[in-house]
């Protein structure tokens, strides 16, 4: 027992390191300008970058807004269509249901360039491209995949005996449903919710080509930097992305375990 | 406390909703064609609408420049938004054909910065407005339309269809404090690299940079006038070019890697030079050392040079998508650009190489070129110009670096 609390603690600390160490390097890339073989330490520090991308603080605030906007959108959006999906995968037998478990994962098979240039013409056809509901579109069909297997999962595990048996206590269909049968749902409904946001938000290329550089987001802008190898830059722009992804998805998981704990009451006690 | 998920799902589609209304397109400029219309009809026309400018976006001085500088003189002057939108060359035009393929006339791209290859693709295809820049007086009274800077692209004819932007040349960069002796020829550039083994390795073609050192190589050995009119043949090019290639052969053992792998992009081995991971560094940014020296990223000690018989110099340019749903607004647009205020400001700020003619200037607008200083680490302009090599044709380019990949990585 001892030996097996030692060997999970050494591998919780390997793989502490191998996480934070690159953070911390990104954290001190933030404030570099030349760190050359072989010294341990930066030769030369700066507050060039941080200057440069403060310098577009007004800018960038309307982008992270519209950047954050749309992927809770798509996550949103992941979550509706994932539960109803999963719903209807669980709960009831139709014709051609394989075939839709299927195509739901379609998105993950073909490889997202293809995807792209494919969907483009049929986007600026329909007058979707270049606009934000086309990018919310375009990011829905990625990160529904996610959102599907995680609820269907979630709701086979679940399974429909404890809704049955609100029924038979006299709560309505729906009542059954969004007082018994969500709350229980609720980390996985979490998962999908997060899952989706992450895959919307860290996404370049789609959003590039189909919002065709009208729509901007985080990751427009933060990718040339990365590209034209401005280490610094780039960095400033990353440990904003990391702080901006942890608040938002601390501040989710705190929201639904509260609804969890209150809106399931009656099973958590 | 399901009210709490409930607002957020709101909050999140009101925002949603917000920024569906704010993605607005630009604004047409008027029904008439703009090839009819003369500059000061074409100025008026632009007023009040919006252009966009796309172009590659990892040069955040450049972008700086075009927000804070040229972005508030274009709404000053003319009441033009630019609108910078940052994006690599073939997504650009992969994006244009996407466009064009659909029948959109009203298109997102306006201006585009282009060159070489990229530029006789999208002009054979359709996907460029002209010939346009002769209606532009600033190009009729500072570029010199007849030097082969300005007539050709990549020996390519341009006919109007892309005005001058920038001048580039390769240059090579090297830290004198850790490498006194500067490599003036490819015999030289051999003896460096067997002096510093496993130090010095150049961008994997097809990247810019890359693929210019190996062109650079190539004249330096075979010598340039033969590629000027070249067939772009795989054989031929493979028959003419072999000296080099078995030169870059030999090269290899010594390389980074062995010359096994190199690295897939100029930006890489920049940052490799800089981390003193190698010794030798190339660019196409003939000035670039002495911002780098300033910032601190390179040290005092660094120099750029050439080989004695040249570097390869290209122009880089500004075209049209045919599309565009402001073309009087981009041509406005491209006429400041030349404008010699403007490209003085772009030497004295981003050290680029500017597109006028020194002798059309007046002696006031002279003045505000040579005031600029050169800084640490750069070639004087003279000395430079005085070794610029003209590009091959652009055809033969993709042959060259398809030859490249067969017979010299990992040989």
């Amino acid at each position: 027992m001892r030996r097996k609390s030692v060997l999970s603690g050494a591998l919780l600390a390997a793989g502490a390191v191998v996480i934070l160490l690159p953070m911390a390097v990104m954290a001190i890339w933030v404030f570099t300008e030349r760190w050359a073989w072989p010294a341990l330490w930066p030769q030369s520090f700066s507050l060039r970058a941080v200057r440069e991308v403060l310098h577009r603080s007004g800018q960038l605030a309307g982008v992270l807004a519209s950047s954050v906007g749309i992927s809770l959108a798509v996550a949103v959006l992941s979550v509706i269509v994932g539960l109803m999906t999963a719903r209807a995968v669980t709960a009831y037998d139709f014709p051609g249901k394989g075939l839709a478990v299927f195509f739901t994962s379609l998105p993950l098979m073909v490889p997202v360039t293809v995807f792209a240039m494919g969907v483009q013409v049929t986007f600026i056809r329909l007058g979707l491209n270049n606009t934000v509901h086309g990018v919310i579109l375009a990011h829905l069909l990625y990160s529904l995949p996610y959102a599907v297997y995680l609820i269907t999962d979630g709701m086979r595990a679940l399974g429909v005996s404890l809704e049955e048996q609100a029924r038979v206590l006299g709560a309505t269909g729906p009542g059954a449903f969004r007082r018994v049968t969500l709350p229980l749902l609720a980390p996985v409904l979490l998962a999908a919710f997060s899952m989706a946001y992450i895959v919307s938000f860290s996404q370049y290329f789609l959003t590039l080509l189909l919002g065709g550089g009208q729509v901007k987001t985080f990751t427009m802008v933060m990718v040339p930097y990365l590209q034209g190898g401005e280490r610094n830059i780039a960095s400033v722009y990353s440990v904003l992305f990391l702080a901006v992804t942890f608040l938002l998805l601390t501040l989710f998981g705190r929201l639904a375990r509260r609804w969890m704990r209150h809106g399931g009451g009656d099973f958590y006690g | 406390m399901k009210k709490k998920l409930t607002a957020l799902a709101l909050a999140a589609l009101m925002l949603l909703l917000a920024a569906c209304g704010g993605g607005g397109k630009t604004a047409d400029a008027g029904q008439a064609d703009p090839a009819d219309m003369s500059f000061e009809e074409l100025t008026e026309a632009a007023r009040g609408t919006t252009v966009t400018f796309y172009g590659w976006g990892g040069d955040e001085l450049l972008n700086q420049w075009l927000d804070d500088v040229f972005a508030p003189r274009m709404k000053e002057k003319y009441d033009i938004t630019m609108e910078r939108v940052p994006m690599d060359i073939d997504q650009v035009l992969s994006q244009l054909s996407g466009e064009i393929q659909a029948g959109e006339e009203d298109g997102s791209i306006d201006m585009i910065w282009i060159n070489g290859e990229n530029f006789q693709s999208a002009k054979e295809n359709g996907m460029l407005y002209g010939p346009f820049v002769d209606k532009l007086p600033s190009f009729q009274q500072y570029i010199d339309a007849e030097s082969e800077d300005v007539t050709l692209d990549f020996a390519y004819p341009i006919e109007g269809y892309e005005a001058p932007y920038g001048k580039a040349q390769m240059v090579l960069i090297a830290d004198t404090a850790v490498t006194p002796d500067l490599p003036k020829n490819t015999d030289e550039l051999m003896q460096f690299v067997q002096a510093n083994p496993g130090k010095v390795t150049y961008p994997a073609l097809p990247d810019f940079t890359g693929s210019v050192f190996v062109r650079n190589i190539i004249y330096d050995i075979c010598g340039y006038e033969q590629f000027l009119d070249m067939e772009p043949d795989k054989e031929t090019v493979r028959a003419a070019i072999e000296p080099a290639l078995e030169y870059l052969r030999q090269l290899n053992p010594c390389l980074w890697n062995e010359g096994k792998t190199f690295p897939e992009s100029s930006t890489t081995v920049d940052n490799m030079f800089a981390d003193g991971e190698l010794v030798l560094n190339v660019t196409y940014e003939a000035y670039s050392t002495s911002v780098k020296i300033e910032n601190g990223t390179y040290t005092p000690t660094t120099q750029s040079f050439q080989f004695d018989k040249g570097t390869i110099g290209n122009t880089n340019f500004m075209a049209i998508a045919a599309n565009s749903g402001n073309k009087a607004g981009a041509m406005v647009a491209i006429n400041e650009m030349m404008t010699p205020e403007v490209q003085a400001d772009r030497y004295k700020v981003l050290k680029v190489l500017p597109v006028v003619d020194y002798d059309k200037l007046s002696d006031e607008q002279k003045a505000a070129f040579d005031a600029v200083e050169l800084g640490l680490g750069n070639i004087p302009q003279d000395e430079l110009l005085s070794k610029r090599l003209p590009e091959m044709p652009a055809e033969l380019v993709p042959v060259i670096e398809e030859i490249w990949l067969e017979e010299v990585v990992g040989r």
